[in-house]
C-alpha cells in the first residue's frame, strides 16, 4: 500500500518539515516546535491530519464486526456520535488507537497516524460476509483544531454554534458550499475539533483555515498528548506489552461481552502484572527508550519513550516499572539523571479554565 | 530514599488511589471492578466519562469519604484518579510535583 501523503502539502508554509511516521510523510514541524506548541496551549492550533486514513465499514453486519474487531461499545453508536477506542490483536496488544464516526449506513474509522495500513490489514485478516471494509482516505482530507480558543476559529471559519457541541458530537453541515463532517473531538486536552472534507475542497479549507490558527506539526501534537497521558500508540505499544502495561485500559470496555483481544486482556488483570507505566520529568538530556531506570545503582525499570516538554522546561516521558513503584511522588535516576514521576495530566490545559464565550 | 522506602512511598498512593477507585465505582454504580480504573486515568470527558451530575456526587462522597471539602476547586482536581488523590491526601502532594502550565 502506497504511503500517505498530504493532499494540501503544496498550501503547507514554506520550510515545513517533514517526517515518516509508519506509512505516512507528515509534517513534524511547519515553523518550531515552540511556536507550534504556544498555539496548541494558548491560542489555536490547526492540524494536517492527512497521515491518519479513513476506512469505511458498510453492509448489513458493519456494526457486529465493529462490536468485534473494536475494544470499546459501539453498538448505539448513533450517526451524531464519535467515540475514541482501542483495536487489539489476540494476545492483548494494541493494534491502533481509533476514532470511530458513527453514520447512518455505516462506521468510519480514523487511524492513528501513519497505522492505518496496519488497521486495514487487521481488520481485513478479520473479515467476514457481509461488511465491506473501504478504504476512503483517498476521497477525504482530515483537519483537527485544538487549543483553548479552537471554539473562536470554529465560529469564524463554519458556524459559532458548534464549537459548543457537546465533546464527541459530529454534525453534518457545510462550509462554503461544501458538505463537510465536523466533529467536536481531540487529543491534547484543549479544545478540539476536526473536519472531514471532500479532498477537492481540501487546499481552499486549509488555507482558510490558515488566516485564523497557526499550523502545528506531528511533533507539536504528541508533545501535547503525552502531557496529557493520551496514548500515542506507536510510542508506547512496544512488542508484547498489553494494554494495561501501557495504561490504556481505559480506552477497553471491559463490560462488553466479546472483542478480539479480551479473553487476554482478562487474563492479564486476573493475573501477575510485571510492568505498570508512569509518567516521569526532569533534567534536560532527553533519555532514549529503554535507558535503564535505577535506584541506588539497581536496574528497576526502563524508559518507553521521552521528549523535552516546552511547558514544564525539561525532560518529559514514561517509565515502565514493577508495579510495586509504579506510582507518582517517587525520585529514581533514569541514566545519570535524577528524575520525580509524576501524575497526570502533567501538564493543565488552558481550555480547563476558559469558557467557550 | 532505599528500594524498600521507594515502595513505601508507592504503596501509600497506591491505597489511596484503590480508596477513591472504590468510592467513584460504589457512588456512581459503576459496572466495572475498581482495579479496572488507571491511577492516571481521565476521570471527565474521555476517560471514565463522568458527567457535571457525576462531579456534584463526587464532591458529597468525597467529603464524607476523605472528610475534604473540593467544592471550590478547579477542574484539574479531577484530572486523573492520582491527581485527585493528591487532593484528598495532602501528604502524597508533598512528594508529587503535577507539573505547570
Amino acid at each position: 500500500m502506497e504511503s500517505l501523503t498530504s493532499p494540501v502539502k503544496a498550501a503547507h508554509p514554506e520550510g515545513a518539515a517533514y517526517g515518516t511516521v509508519l506509512d505516512a510523510e507528515v509534517a513534524l514541524r511547519f515553523s518550531t516546535l515552540d511556536a507550534e506548541y504556544e498555539a496548541i496551549r494558548e491560542r489555536a492550533a490547526l492540524l494536517d491530519l492527512s497521515g491518519e486514513r479513513i476506512i469505511e465499514l458498510s453492509g448489513r453486519d458493519a456494526v457486529e464486526f465493529a462490536q468485534k474487531v473494536l475494544a470499546r461499545d459501539v453498538e448505539y453508536l448513533t450517526a451524531e456520535r464519535c467515540m475514541t477506542s482501542l483495536v487489539l490483536a489476540e494476545d492483548g496488544t494494541v493494534v491502533d488507537q481509533v476514532v470511530v464516526w458513527g453514520r447512518e449506513d455505516s462506521l468510519l474509522l480514523e487511524s492513528s497516524t501513519g497505522a492505518g495500513t496496519r488497521l486495514l490489514e487487521h481488520l481485513r485478516a478479520h473479515a467476514e460476509p457481509g461488511v465491506e471494509i473501504t478504504d476512503r482516505t483517498a476521497e477525504y482530507a482530515l483537519f483537527g483544531l485544538e487549543g483553548p480558543y479552537a471554539w473562536g476559529v470554529v465560529g469564524r471559519l463554519i458556524d459559532g454554534e458548534l464549537a459548543s457541541l457537546p465533546f464527541e458530537s459530529i454534525v453534518d453541515t457545510q462550509w462554503d458550499g461544501v458538505d463537510v463532517l465536523f466533529g467536536r473531538t481531540g487529543v491534547t486536552g484543549e479544545y478540539g475539533y476536526k473536519v472531514l472534507v471532500p479532498r477537492e475542497s481540501a487546499e481552499r479549507l486549509w488555507t482558510k483555515a490558515l488566516e485564523h490558527a497557526v499550523p502545528a506539526g506531528q511533533e507539536a501534537v504528541e508533545l501535547a498528548m503525552l502531557e496529557v497521558r493520551q496514548p500515542v500508540v506507536r510510542h508506547e505499544a512496544g512488542e508484547g506489552v498489553d494494554v494495561l502495561e501501557m495504561g490504556a485500559g481505559w480506552l477497553v470496555d471491559i463490560t462488553k461481552d466479546e472483542f478480539v483481544g479480551r479473553d487476554a486482556v482478562v487474563a492479564a488483570f486476573e493475573g501477575t502484572a510485571e510492568r505498570r507505566t508512569v509518567g516521569f520529568s526532569g533534567g534536560t538530556e532527553v533519555p532514549a527508550p529503554g535507558t535503564p531506570v535505577t535506584v541506588g545503582g539497581e536496574k528497576i525499570g526502563e524508559v518507553v519513550h521521552a521528549v523535552h516538554s516546552v511547558g514544564l522546561k525539561s525532560s518529559l516521558g514514561l517509565l515502565r516499572l514493577p508495579p510495586d513503584l509504579a506510582a507518582a511522588g517517587l525520585t529514581l535516576t533514569v541514566g545519570d539523571t535524577e528524575v520525580v514521576t509524576l501524575t497526570s495530566p502533567y501538564v493543565t490545559p488552558k481550555s480547563w479554565s476558559t469558557p467557550i464565550i | 530514599m532505599t528500594l524498600d522506602e521507594l515502595r513505601a512511598t508507592a504503596a501509600a498512593r497506591h491505597d489511596t488511589c484503590a480508596q477513591i477507585k472504590k468510592m467513584i465505582v460504589s457512588r456512581l454504580d459503576l459496572p466495572i471492578e475498581p482495579a479496572w480504573i488507571t491511577d492516571d486515568q481521565p476521570l471527565f470527558g474521555r476517560g471514565l466519562e463522568l458527567d457535571s451530575l457525576d462531579v456534584l456526587e463526587l464532591y458529597v462522597a468525597i467529603e464524607a469519604e476523605f472528610g475534604v471539602a473540593l467544592y471550590d476547586s478547579d477542574m484539574s482536581v479531577f484530572g486523573s484518579v492520582s491527581r485527585l488523590a493528591d487532593h484528598v491526601n495532602p501528604a502524597l502532594a508533598e512528594r508529587a510535583p503535577t507539573g505547570s502550565a
